[in-house]
């Protein structure tokens, strides 16, 4: 599906969706509770959230399961490293739109250093050699750093977790990346469906145990990931020096970490 | 020579600079403290999920370290937040019970998971004036590596976890959300989230 056909069809969905009752003023707590919570859309997203499962059940979980049954781990990082790699100049372009010289500075160089001597990326050369760490951005981030507010929590098919802003970051993000413009035929034209369709299994096989843990442990896991969802991405946001997951289901925003190093997080 | 009343009036001048520190440790966490605190507390769990006794004793000795280590009354509250004042008497009681209950069926049930983990302390930092929080990296076998911070508070003079942190997102935070959405789907009833606590707890067995 081509992405304004999947806005369109997003859309239409959030037209003919049911709105959550937000609690009377006479009761503070809950109506607290109601704006932290941010989901007025709940029933609608609920209802998207329950057919995303059956699919990810049908489809996306075996598929991310068989990936990493065939392939080992030191393959699949550098499956990780080459998508990562992929997505520097969107990183780089967000990292200037933030002011954030310094780290547009960190993800050049490594993105010159790893499609040379990274071989395409599939090695992170420029963190094991010369100390240069990734970190991920996006355009939601960037709008949130100019003062966007995060307007209404989404689950959306195959994405999971989002809301507005982020939503249209993930657009903006999509059509801002030299790959959606370089080249054509239909080896070009492969090689850009290879990479959604690999960019999409090795995010569901990236969060594989969490989501699986989830599902396990919780009461109510859409709660759950709406909650996480939110505080990650205000942790990010923040540049607080969480490790972000290196790879999410969502806005696609972790692709591009590295997993975490013996001597901790980066302080910025 | 100085004069005796002005030394007298010097040392009342520095004695609150001097008890200073004083308050601010019975306030406040020391950093150093809470990362012995997290350190001593992680090898002793790091033994038991590595070791190779049965399960029902693993259980049992897990039990006891989250007991010890976890503010595990302060914490359940404040999960249940705006429900706690809800909630009669008997069901705070059951809820703090089924608390401490799933904390330990939940890891239990994770044991496999954590063969062979081994984890490391990062640094720490004090966040607020009553918490810690103390990094660690966490390393399993086949696993990419994961940071987990933990906050650390003094509950009656002893440091104890109150908080677990992980990716950006507070695992109380996201618990409260999650009762208090059980909850609110079932009628604004704390009842209900006991009876999915205990059916929750009757899986994990």
């Amino acid at each position: 599906m081509r992405l304004p056909s999947a806005l369109a069809a997003l859309l239409l969905l959030v037209a003919l969706g049911a709105c959550a009752a937000r609690p009377p003023a006479n009761d503070p707590e809950a109506l607290a509770e109601f704006v932290e919570t941010n989901d007025p859309l709940e029933p609608t997203n609920r209802a998207v959230y329950a057919v995303n499962g059956v699919l990810d059940a049908a489809v996306l979980r075996p598929v991310a399961l068989a990936y990493r049954w065939v392939l080992p781990q030191p393959v699949r990082t550098g499956v990780r490293n080459v998508l990562g790699n992929l997505r520097a100049p969107t990183i780089l372009a967000n990292d200037l739109m933030q002011g954030e010289m310094q780290r547009a500075g960190i993800t050049g160089a490594r993105f010159l250093i790893n499609s040379t001597l990274g071989l395409a990326g599939i090695f992170d050369v420029a963190e094991d050699h010369f100390g240069l760490r990734g970190h991920s951005e996006d355009f939601g981030q960037t709008l949130a750093v100019w003062g966007v507010a995060e307007g209404h929590y989404l689950y959306v098919p195959v994405l999971g977790p989002t809301n507005s802003r982020d939503l249209i970051g993930f657009a903006v993000d999509s059509v801002l990346s030299p790959w959606f413009w370089f080249g054509q035929g239909t080896a070009v034209e492969a090689l850009r469906y290879s990479r959604v369709g690999l960019t999409v299994v090795d995010a569901r096989e990236g969060v594989l145990d969490a989501l699986d843990q989830i599902e396990r442990s919780s009461l109510d896991p859409y709660a759950v990931l709406r909650s996480a969802y939110r505080q990650r991405r205000a942790a990010e946001i923040a540049n607080s020096g969480v490790q972000a997951p290196q790879s999410a289901m969502g806005t696609g925003i972790g692709i591009g970490v590295p997993p975490a190093r013996r001597d901790g997080p980066p302080s910025r | 020579m100085t004069p005796p009343n002005r030394i007298a009036r010097r040392a009342l001048l520095a004695l609150p600079a001097a008890l200073a520190p004083l308050a601010a440790r019975a306030q406040a966490m020391d950093p150093q403290r809470a990362a012995a605190f997290i350190q001593s507390t992680g090898e002793e769990l790091v033994a038991v999920l590595n070791s190779s006794a049965p399960l029902a004793e693993r259980r049992d000795q897990v039990a006891a370290i989250l007991r010890r280590a976890v503010d595990i009354e302060g914490t359940g509250r404040f999960i249940l937040g705006r429900w706690w004042r809800v909630a009669t008497p008997a069901e705070q009681q059951e809820y703090l019970r089924l608390f401490e209950e799933s904390l330990i069926r939940n890891l239990a049930s994770r044991f496999g998971e954590f063969q062979g983990v081994r984890f490391s302390l990062g640094r720490s930092q004090a966040r607020t004036e009553e918490d810690v929080l103390v990094t660690t990296l966490v390393e399993r076998p086949n696993t990419a590596p994961l940071v987990l911070d933990w906050r650390v508070a003094e509950v009656n003079g002893q440091p104890r976890i109150v908080d677990l942190v992980a990716e950006g997102s507070s695992l109380r935070l996201t618990q409260r959300s999650e009762y208090s959405s059980v909850i609110q789907r079932n009628g604004n009833q704390v009842s209900a989230l006991l009876a999915a606590m205990r059916a929750q707890n009757e899986r994990l067995r």
